[in-house]
């Protein structure tokens, strides 16, 4: 008898103690036989559909041919999975699924990684006795804008349909006339839409799903793969990069069951094609009149470095680095505070949290503790807009059972597989929080769910409009639940990771405080002495440029007239500013206004490091040059710290990080060896075993104000909105909203509009969608659409119907 | 989103309401759903699937997998009269091909094409259980056994001409069946009026007779 949790089974004669309950293909995958699949998936519930995984198991009437990819180990179990029996079996199988494949590999873009392809050789007969006529269709026909179907070429393993039913929640995908003539196809007029369809591309076991971008692009033995992450958004799933010849042609997801499961959102998967845009900025451009024009790598330094050092340091502020590397942002850090000399730093622009609760929340969780609880609350952004592939995981938990409460100004995507969501008019969460707090009448039923731990609770801010101490008190809240871990909701890509490096007025790198005496002198130790004043946030820099209490300012790839909650206030700043240098890959409203624009490379481009939404810290890779005299932001801030007079040692990624490790409290120890020897493929979680974590916030609940006035906004967030990515990449654009305000039908029925009715909200025009998902006295428009982008993020709006002509 | 089933018969919707109502889950009406929406138009539509969708709670491609893994669920427009040539094996030694071959020639028309324009519709199909009396022919599901070719040209020029209201087996049997597997016993007075299988719990006895619909007769 194995040991406890274990089982002992006998393949092909020899003992091996597996797992109790694991299914046996992977129980014999995992004691290094290998049985041949394609229906079965380790992330998919097993179908038992392709038959391709018979062995012979015995029984107590002899031994049977079973699938296994559908049944458990059992203590004792006999398996044979080469006798001829199973050999006979495999072959008639694999007759069976080319009878009507076509011999195409030759074209196909899975040929040379096909498992149909490498199994026919390695199980197959050689030769098949079917001479009939194959099947064909119509091909390639399109299941939506992004994925190509082939539907000769599929072998009907169900596991698209298993991806777009169970794991994404967008059933749109289906065999229609199963039998002889079955297929793969969506609806007729119905797309397979889904924030998560390339994932089938990536799953499907022959040619039949292929991306629409990549097809006939590259042979896969012509592909060289890095492993990185993804830089999208804050979850920074792992992902493999395929390039050739020095551009990328396609990133697909990597196994990192800590992270991602190996799934990611389209918008993963596919924004990379914004980086081979046209409209890239590749080289350092001067302001010249109206416009701007080209100018060298060194004149663009020596400019900004007599710009900025022709300023006290206090009167210079930096804005953003947390779209880019933990190094850079580090490098930005240590540039400001002691090159130029100030404490005006902010990775936020407003939009965020306040930055000791996002880095420092105690009682903070990981991503894979979801699968554990047995309640998640969800009081925050919509996830499967602004974080999807965390979306994934909490219904991934929530189809294994936990409970989810979701608490929301607008419906959500997870709404519909809530225990219970809670609907709350944009401006008034205090006062549900209250009564949630109190167990009010009527909320019975959710606070018993909330008192069954452990509970997970993910907190961030509903939208740009709601007020962050809101979050700060539904944190205060979340802990006092039993058993309780948190996870902190912030988007924006390496966010986490850029508070973490100082990037914050009040933070110091590694989660020191700046009010803490002694990490700052820690910190002076090497840095010297640090700017003595108090910090600015991105709000308060930009009131302090149209003041001329702040004369400067360095944009690290933050659009603060895009991102930041009034719109104008950032216009008129940059505008007042005596001198601004952007730091970006693309031009954006902000960038326009810039004196100095220094070509970035994106993150394919860089290497470095990168924290997410867990402090879970993981190797970034460069696989591809950056684009045209794009370099990183830390090698260009060494190169005009060095034409300051100063030495920033940024010059290269390495150096940087090995500072973080050394200065860094919380980083101590985390060095891109570490990561790479020892953490393994999971990355590891700040702070690792040995280093400290000086800051820990416990979240205080705080008397949030409710939002009055005639109508409350939430300005929703959107995946694909007009963001410069989005905008830029030829795969995704053209996939946002058109934009409208959404309301309650009593509320267009008190303003007498229908639906299509042009309204004034706050000076933009924008037609009016009745949907009764909005609660009454509140508006809910999509943020940063081309349309919609004007609209300051204002707890209140106006609303106006427009008279004009009929 | 609100429901489409506004252009379903009040009796129909009314039954559908029915159907949802005595099920735990909605989606476990879908078979029974979309039997009705055939009973609507002799066929589903891809409008009926959306119907079907909407009540059941689920997607409209899921319902198009199950509608279309059912071949007596019609997908596109059926005459007034379905004639359905069984062609497996019994009927195929009996000489089903020709069966087929002789019906289609003189109606003109190819099997399992939709013909909605057409009165009447011919398909092949499998085995429809009258293996004793092969090889076998349905018309609007009602059965005749032991028909020739020329019979089966006979059956559609009578059907062409005389337009029957009501199949009945039994006229069908004598005027162009052969020998029968067995004497079945009881008669069938009721006969069909429609394309469409009998079914009575959900409302159609005789191949439509009940309920009605705006297509058929
Ligand atoms: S299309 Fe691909 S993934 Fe989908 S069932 Fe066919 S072979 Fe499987
Ligand atoms: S892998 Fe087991 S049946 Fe397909
Ligand atoms: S084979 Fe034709 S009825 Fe059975």
């Amino acid at each position: 008898m194995a040991e406890h949790g274990t089982v002992s089974i006998i393949i092909n004669g020899v003992e091996h103690d597996v797992p109790e309950g694991e299914r046996l293909i992977t129980a014999a995958e995992r004691v290094g036989e290998y049985i041949p699949r394609f229906c079965h998936h380790d992330k998919l519930a097993p179908v038992g559909k392709c038959r391709m995984c018979l062995v012979e198991v015995e029984g107590p009437r002899g031994s049977a041919l079973t699938t296994s990819c559908t049944v458990p180990v059992t203590d004792g179990m006999v398996v044979h999975t080469e006798t001829d029996v199973v050999k006979k079996a495999q072959e008639g199988i694999l007759e069976f699924l080319l009878l009507n494949h076509p011999l195409d590999c030759s074209v196909c873009d899975k040929g040379g990684e096909c498992p149909l392809q490498d199994q026919a050789l390695a199980f197959g007969a050689g030769e098949s006795r079917f001479i009939e006529e194959k099947r064909t269709f119509t091909k390639p026909i399109p299941v939506s804008e992004l994925v190509l179907l082939d539907r000769e070429r599929c072998v009907v393993c169900d596991r698209c349909v298993r991806v777009a039913d169970d794991i994404a929640g967008d059933p749109l995908l289906e065999f229609i006339d199963r039998g002889s003539y079955v297929q793969i196809n969506t609806f007729p007029n119905e797309p397979f839409s889904s924030y998560f369809s390339g994932n089938t591309v990536q799953v499907c076991p022959v040619g039949a799903l292929t991306s629409v971008d990549y097809r006939f692009k590259a042979r896969p033995w012509d592909l060289e793969s890095v492993r990185s992450v993804s830089l999208v958004d804050s979850v920074q799933s792992s992902v493999d990069v395929h390039t050739s010849r020095g551009k990328i042609l396609r990133v697909y997801g990597a196994e990192n069951d800590a992270v991602n499961e190996g799934w990611l959102s389209d918008k993963d998967r596919f924004i990379f094609s914004a980086f081979r845009s046209p409209d890239r900025i590749t080289t350092p451009l001067v302001r010249d009149g109206d416009g701007f024009k080209e100018t060298s790598w060194s004149e663009a330094v020596e400019l900004v470095a007599m710009r900025l050092g022709g300023h006290v340091g206090t009167e210079v502020g930096a804005i953003g680095g947390a779209n880019g590397t933990n190094e850079e942002a580090f490098a930005l850090a240590k540039f400001m505070r002691t090159v130029v000399g100030s404490p005006h730093i902010d990775a936020q622009l407003g939009d965020g949290l306040d930055p000791h609760l996002a880095s420092s929340i105690t009682a903070r969780g990981t991503i894979s503790d979801l699968d554990a609880a047995s309640t998640i609350l969800v009081w925050g952004p919509d996830l499967k807009e602004t974080l999807p592939v965390l979306y994934l995981r909490v219904r991934k938990a929530v189809r294994n059972g936990a409970a989810l409460v979701v608490v929301s100004p607008y419906s959500t995507g997870l709404d519909s597989i809530a225990t219970h969501s809670l609907r709350y008019r944009a401006g008034s969460g205090p006062e549900i929080l209250r009564k949630l707090a109190h167990g009010d009448a009527g909320y019975e039923a959710v606070t018993e769910t909330l008192a069954n731990g452990p509970v997970v609770a993910l907190v961030g801010r509903s939208s740009i409009t709601e007020n962050p101490m809101l979050a700060e008190a539904v944190a205060a809240f979340a802990r006092s639940l039993p058993h309780a871990k948190l996870l902190p909701l912030l988007t924006r890509a390496n966010v986490f990771g850029a508070l973490d490096m100082g990037l914050a007025p009040t933070l110091l790198p590694g989660r020191v405080s700046t009010g803490d005496a002694a990490g700052v002198s820690l910190l002076e130790d090497s840095w010297g002495p640090l700017p003595e004043s108090a910090g600015k946030d991105t709000m308060a820099m930009l009131e302090a440029l149209i003041d001329r209490d702040l004369v400067a300012v360095i944009l690290a790839g933050a659009d603060p007239i895009r991102d930041c909650p009034d719109p104008a206030v950032a216009e008129s700043a940059l505008d007042a500013a005596e001198f601004v240098v952007a730091f970006d890959a693309f031009m954006t409203d902000s960038t326009r206004k810039a004196h100095v624009v220094l070509p970035a490379a994106l993150w394919g481009e860089v290497d470095g490091t990168v924290t997410n939404l867990e402090g879970r810290v993981q190797r970034l890779r460069r696989s591809v040059q950056p684009r045209g005299m794009s370099i990183s932001v830390s090698a260009a801030l060494d190169d005009i710290a060095r034409a300051m007079g100063a030495e920033l040692g940024a010059a290269d990624w390495q150096l940087i990080n090995k500072e973080i490790a050394a200065v860094a409290p919380a980083y101590a120890g985390m060095t891109a060896d570490y990561l790479t020897f020892e953490a393994g493929e999971e990355g590891a979680v700040v702070p690792i075993p040995g280093a400290t974590q000086p800051l820990g916030h416990i979240p205080v609940e705080v008397n949030v104000p409710v939002v009055t006035g005639r109508f409350t906004l939430h300005l929703a967030p959107a995946l694909y909105d007009a963001g410069v990515l989005v905008r830029n990449s030829h795969m995704l654009e053209g996939f946002a909203d058109p934009g409208v305000v959404r309301m309650h039908p009593r509320d267009a029925a008190s303003l007498a509009v229908a639906d299509g009715d042009l309204i004034d909200a706050e000076g933009v025009g924008l037609p009016v969608k009745i949907d009764p998902e909005v609660p009454e006295r509140s508006v809910v428009i999509t943020r940063n659409l081309d349309t919609t982008r004007g609209i300051a993020a204002s707890a209140d709006i106006r609303v106006e119907t427009v008279r004009g002509e009929p | 989103m609100t429901a489409v089933i506004s252009n379903w018969s009040h009796d129909n919707q009314e039954r559908a309401k029915r159907i949802i109502a005595s099920y735990p889950e909605k989606r476990s009406a879908l078979m029974p759903l979309l039997y009705i929406a055939s009973l609507e138009h002799a066929y589903v539509s891809d409008d009926a699937m959306r119907e079907v969708a909407e009540l059941t709670g689920i997607t409209p491609v899921q319902v198009q997998s199950v509608a279309s893994f059912y071949t007596m669920f019609k997908r596109g427009g059926v005459g007034d009269y379905l004639v359905s040539v069984c062609t497996s094996i019994s009927c195929y030694l009996g000489g089903a091909d020709d069966v087929l071959a002789a019906v289609e020639s003189s109606i003109g028309d190819v099997a399992g094409e939709a013909a909605a324009e057409r009165p009447i519709t011919v398909e092949h199909v499998e085995c429809i259980g009258a293996c004793g009396g092969a090889p076998a022919v349905q018309v609007n599901y009602e059965l005749i056994e032991g028909v020739t070719p020329e019979k089966a040209v006979a059956l559609i020029k009578w059907l062409t001409a005389t337009r029957p209201e009501v199949i009945l087996t039994d006229e069908m049997q004598q005027l162009f069946g052969g020998r029968r597997s067995f004497e079945w016993g009881s008669t069938d007075s009721e006969g069909a009026v429609r394309p469409i299988p009998a079914f009575g719990p959900y409302g159609s006895v005789g191949g439509g007779s009940v309920g009605g619909g705006s297509a058929g007769r």
